[in-house]
């Protein structure tokens, strides 16, 4: 039964933004009842890594699940409301909010990039959620933005996650984007990305952070956009032409008459 | 939820999961529900495998259609490799299936139809691909004829910016005296990467399937190739404008909804003084 519990995760692990219940149902009706009551592990794991949201009770701005965010025991915190919360893995939902303050030696700088943060994600995330956590005994500051939108009625679904850490001892900012779309009108076409950043923060404030993290992120998106015109333009012309050099249709009547390298339909070849 | 039928699940599970490792979340599947094993091995599409006629030499495509268990029949020679023990006639073989895979070669008159299209193809694929391999295979139905029409091509592999395309055409011809009932299912497995300083790792992948059914008059056996011909290719042209749309178009677009380059309250600005623009002049 382990390793059905392992490929039964591994189905998890892949689920695609959105779809994570979809994946969940087929999963229920391949195997035994014991081995999806065995996946709360899996489920943790697939929500602290796609940075999934959640708003919580009484509240519209989602907050972030991740590792980093984690207080254990299935407890999470949010630094700009202020509170934690129980997180469902299985359901996704939270409840049993309580206040959470933040301190500590990096309280601040957590406090300054969440003030420059919120005004960028605005600007450039229609619907977002974001967060920055002491992390690593307080040495480190790690920074998340998620963002997601599912159109299951219209077959698809996309998400956009960015993690970065700062380390204010030696003034790096260490980071990756990663985007995942899911289409699957007649089909299944995934869209997978990941791009890892390096850059140098001399004045380790909040504002400097996010001006980095904005500049990142608009060279990524355009570079991006290039990447798609450049793989049309490129490997896909390069694999089947729209028409034949001759620029008509196969002339199929006289197909069978013809031979390898003689022409076909008309104009000539080469 | 708990009553699903576990075939539908297992095509559903295929829909959802990275379209770039069907084979490996099938096998995985095949593992869960061992019964579903060859249902999902004859229903779903997976990358072509290419190996080389002992005989002529040349380069043929391996699929479910072509094979009996680990032998593979070369549409150029009509030789099962490694060989078979004892091959069937006429599309039937000693088990009684319909004569895909399972040892059994077509019969005299569609294994010429098999010969004349997979040399029609040849030209196709030359024209269209300027290179890949094309292989057909055909069997026989109790009312006509079945096949399946593959081509395989890989552009730039093992460079920075690679792709691969995996065209699966099955059709059924229900023969019916002067015209002939044709359906068409069509899929094409498209997979592209591309990798960067500046763009990092970016992978495309997937898969798309069509069906189109049409009757259509016949004048003897050439005429199936010619008709056949015909329909995949027009298929193959709709499908190229579709990949093309949902690659480059649907997902970039979807990335645009997830960020905007440009500030989102500026644009809003816009549009709202645009608004009263149209507003003032409507007055």
């Amino acid at each position: 039964m382990s390793s059905e519990v392992e490929t039964v995760s591994a189905f998890v692990e892949g689920a695609p933004p959105g779809e994570l219940a979809d994946v969940i149902a087929d999963i229920k009706a391949l195997s035994s009842p014991d081995v999806v009551s065995s996946l709360g592990p899996a489920f943790q794991k697939y929500n602290e890594e796609q940075f999934i949201t959640v708003k919580l009770p009484e509240s519209s701005q989602p907050v972030i699940i991740s590792s980093h965010s984690s207080l254990g025991g299935g407890r999470y915190y949010d630094v700009e409301s202020s509170s934690s919360f129980t997180f469902d893995h299985s359901n996704q939902k939270a409840s049993g909010v309580q206040s959470y303050v933040l301190e500590g030696a990096q309280s601040d700088l957590v406090k300054s990039i969440l003030k420059s943060l919120g005004p960028y994600v605005k600007e450039h995330f229609p619907n977002a959620a974001y967060g920055a956590y002491p992390i690593e005994n307080d040495t480190k500051v790690a920074i998340i933005i998620a963002s997601n939108k599912y159109s299951p009625n219209n077959f698809w679904n996309g998400r956009w996650r960015s993690l970065y850490i700062f380390d204010p001892s030696s003034g790096t900012l260490e980071g990756s984007i990663k985007v995942d779309v899911h289409y699957y009108e007649d089909g299944n076409v995934r869209l997978l990305t990941n791009r890892p950043s390096t850059a140098s923060i001399p004045s380790g404030t909040g504002v400097g952070i996010v001006k980095e993290i904005s500049t990142t992120e608009n060279k990524y998106q355009t570079e991006l956009n290039k990447g798609f015109a450049d793989l049309s333009e490129g490997a896909f012309k390069g694999l089947r032409r729209q028409l034949p050099v001759t620029r008509q249709k196969i002339e199929w009547e006289k197909v069978t008459s013809y031979r390898l390298g003689q022409d076909i339909g008309g104009g000539s070849r080469r | 939820m708990a009553t699903a039928d576990p075939f539908d699940a297992a095509l559903d599970l295929l829909r959802r999961l990275n379209p770039k490792h069907t084979t490996s979340h099938l096998n995985s599947i095949i593992s869960l529900a061992p019964d579903l094993t060859e249902d999902l091995l004859s229903s779903v599409d997976q990358p072509l495998g290419v190996r080389g006629c002992r005989q002529s030499g040349r380069d043929y495509l391996l699929c479910d259609y072509n094979r009996d268990g680990d032998s593979y029949r070369s549409p150029w020679s009509n030789e099962f490799d490694p060989p078979l023990d004892e091959a069937g006639l006429g599309g039937v073989s000693g088990a009684g299936n319909d004569g895909a895979g399972e040892g059994a070669v077509p019969s005299e008159r569609v294994r010429k139809m098999e010969i004349k299209a997979n040399e029609a193809f040849d030209v196709y694929r030359d024209l269209y691909y300027e290179g890949g391999v094309s292989s057909v295979y055909f069997w026989n139905l109790d009312d006509g004829f079945a096949g399946v029409v593959l081509l395989k091509k890989l552009s730039n592999p093992g460079s920075t910016s690679e792709g691969v395309w995996d065209s699966i055409h099955v059709f059924e011809a229900i023969e019916r005296g002067r015209s002939t009932q044709y359906k068409l299912t069509s899929t094409v497995i498209l997979n592209l990467s591309s990798s960067g300083t500046a763009l990092g790792e970016m992978d495309l992948s997937g898969n798309m399937t069509r069906q189109i059914e049409q009757e259509l008059p016949v004048d003897g056996d050439e005429s199936h190739i010619i008709n056949i011909g015909r329909l995949v290719e027009d298929m193959e042209l709709k499908m190229r404008n579709l990949l093309q749309e949902v690659y480059f178009g649907k997902a970039k677009d979807v990335v645009g909804d997830l960020r905007s380059v440009g500030s989102l309250s500026e644009a809003g600005r816009d549009r709202e003084a645009q608004r009263e623009i149209i507003g003032s002049m409507r007055r």
